[in-house]
């Protein structure tokens, strides 16, 4: 039996809105600490981890660790069924093959209820170690979801790169170039709109774009973004959920070679 | 030495090494303050004692091994890893500094680019200038069955020898062939080339070590005699090729013994140098194509003879390291791998580029092999050295025309001994003693990977087209083509003898080479002046386009790493 009651219904549906153009089919997997999901996209090149701390939810019964498996734009499509202020209930019966989302108005003048049908997911769970990044950028995620717009309307390929200085995202195409700068800035009015660089050494990394483009999805979830960056590994994109948990975007780097060197000619 | 100067040279390291961060070896600092090598050690030795605290050292040990006695082995090895290195040396080992340095240098060719750089110079002097590195008067050790006769050409009566490997100047065989290349150059070449092979194995050290002085005449020597013999119109080139071998191997002359000599010796050498010298033929090879590299660079500009393709080619040679072979008979081949420094004698690499270039894909032999190794050294040091091989080159009066080329059938043959290289290479090379070059090898093919083959077909028809072609000049332009890439164009002016057909084979070949350079830069052989330039056209922008199209399609996935690359799966 599961039943997670969630008075904040529309992180839920954030939180779909965010990952469903990255990912088409996923496994929730709900435990006792917590509503987690953990997916590749179909390229296997980012990897979204989210997690719901059941502590953030108003009811939390999981009375067994349970995997739904589901259609993520089939549940997207669901939940826009529910208004933004609603109170959205997870249910699933054990042994059942379909979960139930429950939407209440604020006031209780409405329920709805939707049934969807679970699907089995061959799930490629990923072990991500803990580690330690070379540079960590917090920044309005506002700020970083239009930079990352403004610059593929330049180039595919975004170069991040942390120093003293700040953080440069620069990008080049066929128009041209485009660099921009984002200075470590904690004299402002609001903490969220801070910039912070904690960098232990400079890093240096290419992205693709599309991808953070659709990681920028996700702002709606929260003011700030964390990017963490280490040379030899994923970036992680991390935007909190208030304060229940969190969504993580993985985005394996672009192999930076110099290509007239090593392809081969045809 | 009277102690003032030798005070004097000791503030010059300490300036040298703490102020302008340069490697000062024993063999710089002997040919720079014209001292003795022993005397330059000792000098060493006593700089170390007095400042060795703020400097890195690194030795050479020489000895037998323990778990190798039956060799002579020299090693370097950095001050911390002396003790250590010493243990492994059997009995007592010859200790010495080579060299101080502010840092241990990342990359050992650093070690040496010092004393490469002067050795060039040295070797770049008029022929007829003494200096030091000429009449190896510094060097510890001496050949008393090398001798020097008036036209130049070594005699010797002695057959190979293995001798001490380490020399650290230039021999006396290296100025006889100098000046037999001066005086009779081509001609001479088979002459001077056997001696030098034939040098004993302190030569083939040498060469190794120190091919950064054998710059442009040194180098000439590995011609053999059949130069003289045959020299004949471009059609026996390939005939040449193998009467040089069949000659050395039957050895009737002067010339030819020490072809012969020098095949057997280098062979030995070469294996026992696998384990003796193995990291400095690395580094002195990667030294001398970062000095290479640079050279090439600004001297490919100017170089009026040197055709296309040597500078698309030279430019990527420059980049990799050269492995030399030498092949003296089809089965001691494996032995003979040697990765010498790009020091072979440029003479030597005109003519047998010459006639390599003769030599068509049937030539793929051994025979190529060894030319074709021997030349990509040869090519560099035309390159770098431009002004100093090229001249007697063209001089010849047996092949002229040929001559002339000489510049641009080198480049053509670098880049085909390349991809030669890159594929029989790899088989030939077995040997594990060898894992160094090997390395080397491997090195090379990754890097040249991407174009192998094409080098080598189209090298054939290069070498032809581009042997034959009368003068022409190069000019460089350079421009930003469309993708936003930095384009140097060769182009070709004067009159232009050679057919088409060999034409747009070269600049096939050049456009490949462009594509396999680094850089973004992209230097393609595009207008060419009269019948050439029609093929020219075509091929260039053909290749040009197909190279930018493959990228797009493969660009994006190759380039994007995969997640499941760093987290596995639970």
């Amino acid at each position: 039996m599961l039943e997670l009651r969630l008075v904040q219904g529309s992180l839920l549906k954030k939180v779909l809105e965010s990952i469903k153009d990255l990912v088409t089919d996923a496994n929730f997997d709900c435990s006792a600490t917590g509503f987690s999901l953990q997916a590749m996209d179909s390229s296997h090149v980012a990897l979204v981890a989210l997690l719901l701390r059941s502590e953030g939810f108003e009811h939390y019964r999981c009375d067994r660790s349970i995997s739904m498996g589901m259609n993520l734009g089939n549940m997207s499509k669901m939940l826009k069924c529910a208004g933004n202020d609603d109170i959205i209930t997870i249910k699933a019966d054990d042994g059942s093959d379909t979960v139930t989302f429950m939407f209440e108005s604020p006031t209780q003048d409405k329920i709805s209820d939707f049934e969807m049908k679970l699907m089995d997911i061959d799930s490629e769970h990923l072990g991500i170690p803990e580690a330690e990044y070379h540079a960590i950028v917090r920044m309005p995620s506002a700020e970083f979801a239009r930079i990352c717009k403004d610059l593929s309307g330049i180039g595919d390929t975004v170069v991040i790169s942390v120093t003293k200085e700040g953080v440069k995202f620069s990008t080049r195409g066929d128009i041209g170039t485009a660099n921009i700068v984002c200075r470590q800035n904690t004299t402002v009015d609001k903490p969220e709109e801070a910039t912070i660089i904690e960098m232990n050494e400079p890093v240096s990394l290419t992205f693709a774009l599309r991808y953070m483009n659709s990681f920028t999805k996700a702002s709606p979830l929260s003011n700030t973004v964390t990017i963490s960056l280490s040379s030899e590994l994923p970036v992680v994109v991390e935007y909190k959920i208030a304060e229940m948990g969190y969504i993580r975007f993985y985005l394996a780097p672009k192999v930076e070679e110099d290509e007239d060197e090593t392809k081969p000619q045809v | 030495m009277a102690q003032i100067e030798t005070q004097g040279i000791l503030q010059d390291i300490e300036t040298l090494v703490s102020d302008q961060l340069q490697v000062v070896s024993y063999k710089w600092l002997s040919r720079n303050y014209l001292v003795s090598s022993n005397d330059a050690k000792r000098l060493l030795q006593e700089f170390v004692e007095n400042h060795g605290n703020s400097l890195e050292v690194v030795y050479t040990l020489s000895g037998q091994l323990k778990n190798n006695p039956v060799s002579y082995h020299v090693r370097l090895v950095s001050g911390p890893e002396l003790a250590e290195a010493k243990e492994e040396f059997d009995g007592n080992c010859s200790v010495g500094v080579y060299s101080v340095q502010p840092c241990i240098p990342k990359d050992p060719a650093t070690i040496w680019n010092a004393e490469f750089v002067q050795a060039e110079e040295l070797h770049t002097q008029a022929p007829t200038v003494e200096n030091c590195l000429r009449d190896n008067r510094f060097c510890g050790i001496l050949n008393s069955f090398v001798l020097r006769n008036v036209e130049g050409t070594p005699l010797s009566t002695a057959g190979p020898q293995l001798k001490t490997k380490l020399a650290s100047e230039p021999s006396k065989i290296n100025l006889a062939h100098q000046d037999s290349v001066i005086l009779k150059q081509q001609q001479n070449k088979g002459e001077q080339s056997s001696p030098k092979v034939g040098l004993p194995a302190p030569n083939v050290v040498k060469d190794v070590k120190s091919e950064s002085n054998g710059i442009g005449v040194t180098h000439q020597p590995n011609k053999h005699p059949a130069d003289k013999e045959k020299v004949a119109p471009l059609p026996a080139n390939k005939k040449k090729v193998q009467s040089d071998k069949s000659s050395s191997a039957s050895g009737g002359s002067l010339a030819n013994l020490w072809g012969r000599a020098s095949v057997k010796s280098k062979s030995n050498s070469t294996a026992e140098n696998s384990n003796l010298i193995p990291t400095h033929t690395g580094a002195s090879a990667e030294a001398q194509i970062c000095a290479r590299e640079a050279e090439a660079g600004v001297i490919s500009d100017d170089d009026d003879q040197d055709v296309n393709f040597k500078r698309a080619s030279g430019s990527e040679v420059t980049r990799k390291r050269r492995v030399v072979f030498d092949f003296s008979d089809e089965d001691e081949c494996e032995d003979a791998v040697n990765l010498a420094s790009p020091e072979y004698p440029k003479g030597k690499s005109c003519q047998e580029l010459k006639e390599s270039s003769k030599t068509l894909v049937a030539l793929k032999t051994n025979l190529n092999f060894d030319e074709q190794v021997e030349d990509k050294p040869e090519v560099k040091e035309e390159i770098s050295v431009d002004g100093k091989s090229d001249p007697p080159c063209r001089e010849d009066s047996t092949v002229v025309s040929k001559e002339s080329n000489s510049g641009i059938i080198l480049t053509e043959k670098t880049d085909r001994s390349v991809p030669e290289k890159d594929v029989n290479k790899m088989d030939k090379l077995a040997t594990a003693a060898k894992t160094q070059i090997d390395a080397g090898i491997i090195l090379t093919e990754k890097k040249r990977n991407s174009v192998p083959e094409k080098g080598v077909n189209k090298m054939d028809k290069l070498t032809n087209g581009a042997s034959r072609s009368p003068q022409r000049r190069k000019i460089l332009k350079t421009r930003i083509d469309e993708r936003g890439r930095e384009v140097t164009e060769v182009i070709w002016e004067g009159k232009e003898t050679e057919a088409k057909k060999a034409d747009s084979s070269a600049t096939m070949k050049a456009d490949s080479s462009t594509t396999k350079k680094a850089d973004n830069t992209v230097t393609s052989v595009t207008n060419r002046p009269a019948a050439a330039q029609k093929s020219v056209a075509n091929t260039g922008p053909k290749n040009q386009t197909a190279k930018a199209g493959g990228k797009k399609a493969v660009n994006k996935d190759p380039k994007q790493g995969n997640i499941l690359s760093f987290f596995k799966k639970v």
